[in-house]
């Protein structure tokens, strides 16, 4: 599988390690919404399908990914620096 | 107290040396570069890009180089600053002062660092990376600077010329990478 790296290009998977679902990014408060926390903990989605999914550049530039990723698939629909989302989702608020 | 005897300090090469290691098959040479100083270089937060030695940085993937000093990529505000036969000075600091503002951090020591070249041209280079790691060796050209990974060792690939090829790797495991490398290399060449 190749992971079109936004800066980079095509790259193998192989250089990658995954983490997981991008919902990851949004960790609520764990003293002012413990429920909220634990759910972000413990719950995770295994969709059947299109799923966003953190990939770590870990033999290449070190940068964070997010794919979005169809898991029957396997085709690639979309990837992001997961700084620019984090980034972009803080500006918003 | 009679005078302690003086042993002569001679400084070894990654590979254990006194003189860098090199071989030579068919058209292809491959040789350990000693003498090659780093430094990294990463932007702060809010500071503007430096120019260090009237260099200008490169973008994403590239490399840059003139007069034995050199600038590529490593990451997004990151770059790995590298001098010809500089390796016994402190370059780290020389940087600093080419690059005010930035976080420089001291890196010769830490790589080993190994310079291909072809006599022919860019064909058996091509060939050979095809060969050593997985990359497209079309889009990584003269110019271009890439991590990856090369026998479950992490390396950074640099094309400075068309028929060069020079390959940056852990200093601790210099002597398989010399091993991968040179096996390749003999493989290759005609």
């Amino acid at each position: 599988m190749l992971i079109p790296h936004p800066l980079l290009g095509l790259r193998d998977a192989q250089e990658f390690t995954y983490l997981g679902d991008a919902a990851l990014l949004n960790r609520p408060d764990g003293l002012t919404a413990p429920e909220a926390f634990n759910d972000y903990v413990y719950l995770r989605d295994n969709p059947a399908g299109v799923h966003r999914e953190l990939w770590f550049h870990e033999q290449g530039d070190r940068s964070w990914l997010i794919v979005t990723r169809n898991t029957l698939t396997h085709d690639i629909l979309g990837v992001e620096l997961a700084r620019d989302v984090a980034l972009g989702a803080k500006g918003a608020k | 107290m009679p005078e302690a005897a003086v042993q002569p300090l001679l400084a070894l090469t990654a590979l254990g040396g006194a003189t860098p290691r090199k071989a030579v098959h068919g058209v292809l040479t491959l040789e350990e570069n000693p003498g090659l100083a780093l430094a990294s270089l990463a932007l702060r937060r809010g500071t503007s890009r430096p120019t260090p030695f009237g260099i200008p940085l490169p973008d994403a993937g590239g490399w840059t180089g003139r007069d034995g000093v050199s600038i590529f990529w490593t990451a997004p505000d990151q770059w790995l600053v590298a001098a010809e036969a500089r390796a016994d000075s402190d370059f780290a600091a020389t940087v600093a002062a080419e690059a005010p503002g930035c976080s420089v951090t001291e890196q010769t020591d830490g790589f080993a660092a190994f310079e291909i070249t072809a006599s022919t041209g860019e064909a058996p280079i091509l060939s050979l990376m095809a060969k050593l790691v997985n990359l497209d060796p079309r889009r990584y050209g003269p110019g271009t600077a890439t991590r990856t990974g090369l026998e479950h060792m992490s390396v950074f690939v640099i094309r400075p010329a068309p028929g060069r090829l020079s390959v940056l790797g852990m200093r601790s495991a210099a002597g398989s990478l010399w091993h991968a490398l040179e096996t390749a290399v003999a493989r290759i060449a005609p």
